[in-house]
């Protein structure tokens, strides 16, 4: 079989940071998901109780964020500025996005 | 909160995902018209509950690209400035738009993306391209594993200020409706970017996660984001996906691919319908 595989084209293996960025959005589901299910076990006690369930929500959220922080990390130790850019940029945009959120949610509470 | 409203959610989102896991989409778009025409729930907090749940899936499912060397990171980065900053216009229009127009544009989403899973995927040129020039200057081409060959592909981006345009307009779509918006994605990586299949499915997996972080974290501050309806549903999909993707196909992907082209349309009626104010259910 591995007289088939032409020595100068073999495949490249899987990089560090693919296999980070991996681990980190798996295991991250995970967790998120396993405080939102508790979350959901305690409402069924009590209704009015959503707060776990709050929070788990919110740890899905910022998962995303947290995979392009680590990115802009690895970038920029890579010195590769541009890409650093682009994930600084795609973070700014998202908390423009949650700061926005926030006058739009005092605005209707108050 | 109501028990049996919580179990109806998680197993309407675990069917919905486990369909959609089975033939590798994501099942969002069937999430929002769901939750409105039989869950009889606000569209907009529909939206705000579909979103995290678009966010779940494509976090929970990018490994597999990842690790299969098929997720080009490099240029989902690049590309994710124009979908979050599509998510953020979406996101200011949502709170302008008239409900009505909301459903009718998803009404129309639907109906696109049932003649598009009726319509094959264009196989991209296999010739090596020049590639454009800006995807040379960001170092954005790549390869990707054929494993039959045992060999790395090399490929060559094309266009890439035309797949960002378009980009820009999947952000927007999903920001403004909750959904992944595969429909805006997919012809902005095949017949712009001429990426191979395999590399764009991968990619644009990876980077609904961070487009819907955009518009959810605006959602979820302004209280879109309602936790009861949210968790529940974000948890049926994440199990759900899981499910389907490791569900033994008993029918062929043809019948199902087939079925699913007819709850798009159903859905989509019933959406026009509900926009219509003519309502049924």
């Amino acid at each position: 079989m591995f007289s088939t595989v032409d020595p100068h084209h073999k495949t490249k293996r899987v990089s560090a940071l693919e296999r980070l960025l991996a681990k980190l959005l798996s295991y991250g589901t995970w967790i998120a998901s396993f405080i939102v299910a508790i979350g959901i076990a305690r409402a069924f006690v009590d209704a009015n109780d959503v707060r776990l369930m709050k929070a788990g929500i919110g740890c899905l959220i910022l998962l995303p964020m947290l995979r392009v922080l680590l990115m802009l990390f690895l970038f920029l130790r890579e010195r590769d500025y541009r890409l650093a850019i682009a994930a600084a940029l795609v973070l700014a945009i998202i908390v423009a996005g949650i700061v926005i959120g926030v006058h739009r949610g005092s605005a209707i509470a108050g | 909160m109501d028990a049996h409203f919580t179990i109806w959610l998680l197993g309407v989102s675990f069917g919905a995902s486990m369909l959609g896991g089975m033939l590798g989409m994501a099942s969002g778009i069937f999430i929002v018209p769901v939750l409105v025409i039989f869950g009889h729930i606000e569209i907009h907090r529909a939206i705000g509950a579909s979103i995290v749940s678009v966010i779940a899936c494509s976090c929970g499912g990018a490994s597999s690209g990842l690790n299969a060397r098929l997720t080009n990171f490099r240029l989902a980065i690049v590309l994710e400035v124009a979908t979050t900053l599509g998510a953020l216009t979406g996101v200011l229009l949502n709170g302008v738009v008239p409900i009505r127009f909301l459903i009718l544009l998803f009404a129309a989403i639907l109906f696109i993306s049932a003649v598009q899973m009726l319509s094959k995927r264009r196989v991209s040129v296999k010739t090596p391209q020049a590639g454009c020039r800006w995807a040379t200057r960001f170092d954005l081409h790549s390869t990707y594993p054929e494993p039959a060959r045992g060999v790395d592909v090399e490929y060559k981006l094309e266009r890439l200020p035309l797949g960002m345009s378009l980009m820009y307009g999947a952000g927007l779509i999903s920001a403004l409706l909750g959904i992944g918006s595969g429909v805006l994605k997919i012809p902005a990586m095949d017949t712009a970017l001429r990426l191979p299949i395999k590399v764009s499915s991968a990619t644009s997996n990876f980077m609904i996660g961070v487009t819907g972080a955009a518009s959810a974290g605006a959602y979820f501050m302004q209280g879109a984001v309602v936790p009861s309806i949210a968790g529940p549903v974000a948890l049926g999909s994440v199990v759900g996906a899981l499910a389907g993707a490791r569900v033994l196909l008993r029918v062929s992907g043809e019948s199902l691919r087939l079925l699913f082209v007819i709850v798009l349309i159903l859905l989509g009626v019933q959406m026009l319908l509900n926009g219509l104010n003519i309502h049924l259910f």
